[in-house]
């Protein structure tokens, strides 16, 4: 982990912002359709809550990517647990108070508290990374859409109290918790290194993503067949899709990629 | 509830909680995570390419928490919602568990090394063959040792946290515990064995990992055969510990008897850990004594 | 709606718990003898792990003996003790026996590198300290303040937890404690991070220059701490 490589600015061949509109109106279509057509046509659109935090992953994903190629003194891991911690409390809070508006209130609430732990990150701790403020603010806002989507396809809908009595009371809460987190963390983290490219990175981002779908879809099992076909296929089609595409980018990215042989000799290498 | 029952329970989770340490540790050294894959990540950059598997997830307690916690979910509804057994119900969700378990780690042995194109580290698929079989067979191992541990806590011992939350902060507990203790076995001595033993690992050594096996080019599967003689072991022994530890206190001191005994309960806790300060104490003066300072006093005033 | 200004004057006095429970996290993580990446090689002194995930792996064990305890008593202080000694074995037990890993595993002896002397067996640490290398394994300070720094973050943990619970609300008891330990967890974490930002990532304990960095964590655990206790409060307090 701590092989971080030395402290550079990321170059990315999709701009920030654009993978932030995508990750923020992403998720919140999804979250929203998810909710609705579920209330209006049965279970069956459940699915369309974790589609939207696959969006809120790879712009996690994207964020993590920029804040820790500066190097930000401990593993990238924390930072992940990080967002999602902040997340859990932003996400109940957003949708405890927030009725309909639920999900966008949640989504203002973490970017406060993403914002506030920057600064104090910076200002208090002196930790000097350039754009700590804005990512820990985009990590958490991330993190909490992420949550509430999973959440909500869990569910059946965001409405709070069917939120704490399908998700938190029997435990699953713990699971999304983790499985956001690395979702979020581990594109980055497995593709730490000098070559990292950003498309190579946010491919992983899709595979994990459907790794929470394909979860969520077990999960959903357990409350309805219905919701939980289409979640469990589109989680395999989208794992399927991803991996081949990572799997073509590994190939164009490596070195290169043989099936088995010796160590690279020493003209090789110099 | 029945002292002597609560004893046998208890010892089951601590038979579990070896079992499940053993295997948490020995999962990370076959694929190499955490912190001593630093160095497997930095070989390649000082001109020392390997044939070692790099599973950079995340840290153990994070990418353990995650397999138990997929664990204990699937179970819970296996069990909850479709009436299935208990003990099938675990097997599946820890066969889940493994499966995206292995999805994760070959996402890192592809990416890892793709990042080091300018190194020159070939990706070899027959090492990622040969290796993600044995980390998902530990995976599941783990998360099915852990599973039941918590299943255990609930059903016998009567403890109010959800099946799918208790297996989370098992599997964060028994991370942190492969991380501290087998990891350092494989980061310190198996990947350094071309260094003299007892002599400490110079930091101009950092990158330089044995690469060569007793027979072809050493893989992680040799690094597993070592690090079960001793790292592995340890692991479970210290994680067995805190689950049989923890839970023996307020068994035997069972606070819902009195307040008084749920203080005696406190006293015992504390005495553990003093014994256990003194057991290091004694360990540290015996390990100084038996190997004897590095450099003589006189030299550090010269220096 | 929520009454915000009711749920809060109503629970103050859990709310100053919560603050302090995230307060004593941060502050036991400074304590947490841990040296990263380096150590897991023996190249450094203290466990061979990270500071969040060594505290986070006692701190919780500590919330599990705590929840346990919880259910029988309603009596803040044995509930926190239980907590604190719970999160004091593993962490023990956890040093100890990679401890045992440093000396037979590895063949080196504990040793400091920080300080010369160690302040609470006044052992001589320098002429320990193999060639090259910043120190290894965990000596008795080390393994003292570890202790300490994993006790406080069970003592915190559990407090969170404590006072989570016994926010007055109107729904059942699953639900509570369902949002009352994942909360818990989630406060636990970002202290931690927030803590562990702070030193960098490494610390050999107390006896550590970098202990001195402490307030600057204090400031941000209280800010930190009561903004995400607030929020939890309502969200419980509102059911």
């Amino acid at each position: 982990m701590a092989a971080g490589g030395t402290p550079k600015k990321a170059g990315s061949a999709i701009p920030p912002k654009k993978i932030m509109v995508f990750g923020i109106l992403g998720s919140l279509i999804g979250i929203y359709a998810g909710h609705f057509l579920t209330i209006m046509f049965g279970p069956v659109f459940s699915f369309l809550g974790v589609l939207g935090a696959i969006c809120a992953i790879v712009w996690g994903a994207d964020t993590v990517r920029r804040v820790c190629s500066y190097g930000i003194g401990t593993g990238v891991p924390s930072i992940g647990m990080l967002a999602i911690g902040m997340g859990i409390v932003a996400a109940l809070f957003g949708l405890e108070i927030g009725g309909i508006a639920g999900p966008v209130v949640a989504l203002v609430i973490a970017t406060i508290i993403g914002l506030i732990i920057g600064l104090l990150g910076n200002r208090i701790m002196k930790m000097g990374v350039p754009i700590m403020e804005t990512a820990t603010a985009e990590i958490a806002a991330a993190g909490t859409l992420t949550i509430v989507g999973v959440s909500t396809s869990m569910a059946g809908s965001f409405e709070i109290y069917n939120i704490v009595s399908h998700v938190v009371a029997n435990g699953f809460i713990a699971l999304v918790f983790i499985i956001g987190a690395i979702a979020i963390l581990h594109p980055f983290n497995s593709n730490l290194g000098p070559d990292e490219k950003q498309d190579r990175t946010l491919a992983v981002a899709f595979v994990d993503g459907s790794i929470v779908m394909i979860v969520t879809g077990i999960v959903v099992a357990g409350v309805s067949i219905a919701s939980a076909v289409p979640t469990l296929v589109i989680g395999l089609l989208i794992w399927i899709i991803a991996f081949t595409k990572y799997y073509s980018l590994v190939k164009r990215d490596a070195y290169k990629v043989v099936g088995t042989g010796l160590l690279p000799t020493e003209e090789e290498l110099s | 509830m029945e002292p002597l029952i609560g004893m046998g329970v208890l010892a089951l989770m601590g038979a579990a909680a070896a079992i499940a340490g053993m295997s948490e540790d020995l999962e990370s050294d076959v694929g190499s995570q955490s912190n001593p894959n630093s160095q497997v990540q930095l070989a390649p950059q000082m001109m020392y390419p390997h044939r070692i598997f790099n599973k950079a997830i995340s840290g153990e307690p994070p990418s353990n928490a995650l397999m138990c916690a997929i664990g204990g979910t699937t179970a819970a509804i296996l069990m909850d919602s479709m009436g299935m057994s208990v003990l099938f119900s675990v097997a599946i969700g820890a066969l889940v568990a493994a499966l995206a378990h292995g999805s994760y780690s070959t996402m890192s042995f592809f990416g890892r090394p793709a990042s080091q194109k300018r190194f020159k580290q070939p990706i070899y698929l027959d090492v990622l063959r040969s290796h993600i079989v044995a980390i998902m067979a530990f995976a599941f191992v783990t998360t099915f040792s852990i599973v039941i541990i918590s299943y255990l806590m609930i059903t016998a011992l009567g403890h109010p946290f959800p099946l799918a939350l208790l297996a989370f902060i098992w599997g964060i507990a028994v991370g942190a515990i492969g991380s501290s203790t087998g990891d350092v076995h494989y980061g310190a001595e198996r990947q350094f064995q071309n260094t003299e033993f007892g002599a400490g690992l110079n930091a101009a050594q950092s990158g330089n990992i044995v690469r060569k096996g007793e027979a072809g080019l050493r893989n992680g599967i040799d690094n597993l055969w070592f690090c079960s003689r001793f790292g592995g072991p340890a692991t479970g022994i210290a994680f067995a510990m805190t689950v049989f530890l923890s839970g023996w206190i307020t068994l035997v001191f069972d606070p819902s008897i009195s307040l008084t005994i749920g203080w005696l309960s406190v006293i015992a806790g504390l005495i553990i850990v003093l014994i256990l300060i003194i057991f290091n104490r004694k360990l540290e003066v015996s390990a100084r004594n038996t190997y004897g300072p590095y450099k003589s006093d006189k030299e550090e005033v010269a220096a | 709606m929520i009454d915000f200004a009711a749920i809060i004057a109503e629970n103050i006095l859990y709310l100053l718990l919560i603050i302090v429970g995230g307060l004593l996290v941060a502050i036991g993580v400074h304590f947490v003898p841990v040296g990263g990446a380096p150590a897991a090689m023996a190249q450094s002194t203290g466990v061979g792990t990270g500071t969040v995930q060594l505290a986070a792996g006692a701190g919780l064990t500590g919330l599990v003996a705590a929840g346990a305890v919880m259910q029988v008593t309603d009596n803040l202080l044995l509930v926190i003790a239980s907590g604190m000694v719970g999160a004091m074995i593993m962490i023990s037990s956890t040093m100890l026996l990679g401890n045992m890993i440093y000396i037979y595993g590895v063949g080196v002896p504990p040793a400091s590198a920080k300080i010369k002397y160690d302040p609470i067996t006044r052992d001589r640490q320098d002429l320990y300290i193999s060639q090259g290398t910043e120190g290894h394994g965990v000596p008795t300070s080390c393994f003292i303040s570890g202790v300490i720094g994993g006790g406080l973050g069970g003592l915190g943990g559990a407090m969170v937890y404590f006072a989570l619970l016994s926010v007055t609300n109107g729904t059942s008891a699953l639900n509570v404690i369902g949002l009352a330990s994942i909360f818990s967890v989630a406060i636990f974490f970002i202290n931690a991070v927030i803590a562990s930002y702070n030193i960098g990532g490494t610390t050999e304990g107390f006896h550590d220059p970098k202990f001195k960095r402490l307030p600057k964590a204090v400031v941000s655990s209280i800010i930190v701490t009561f903004i995400s206790g607030i929020l939890s409060l309502i969200t419980i307090g509102g059911l």
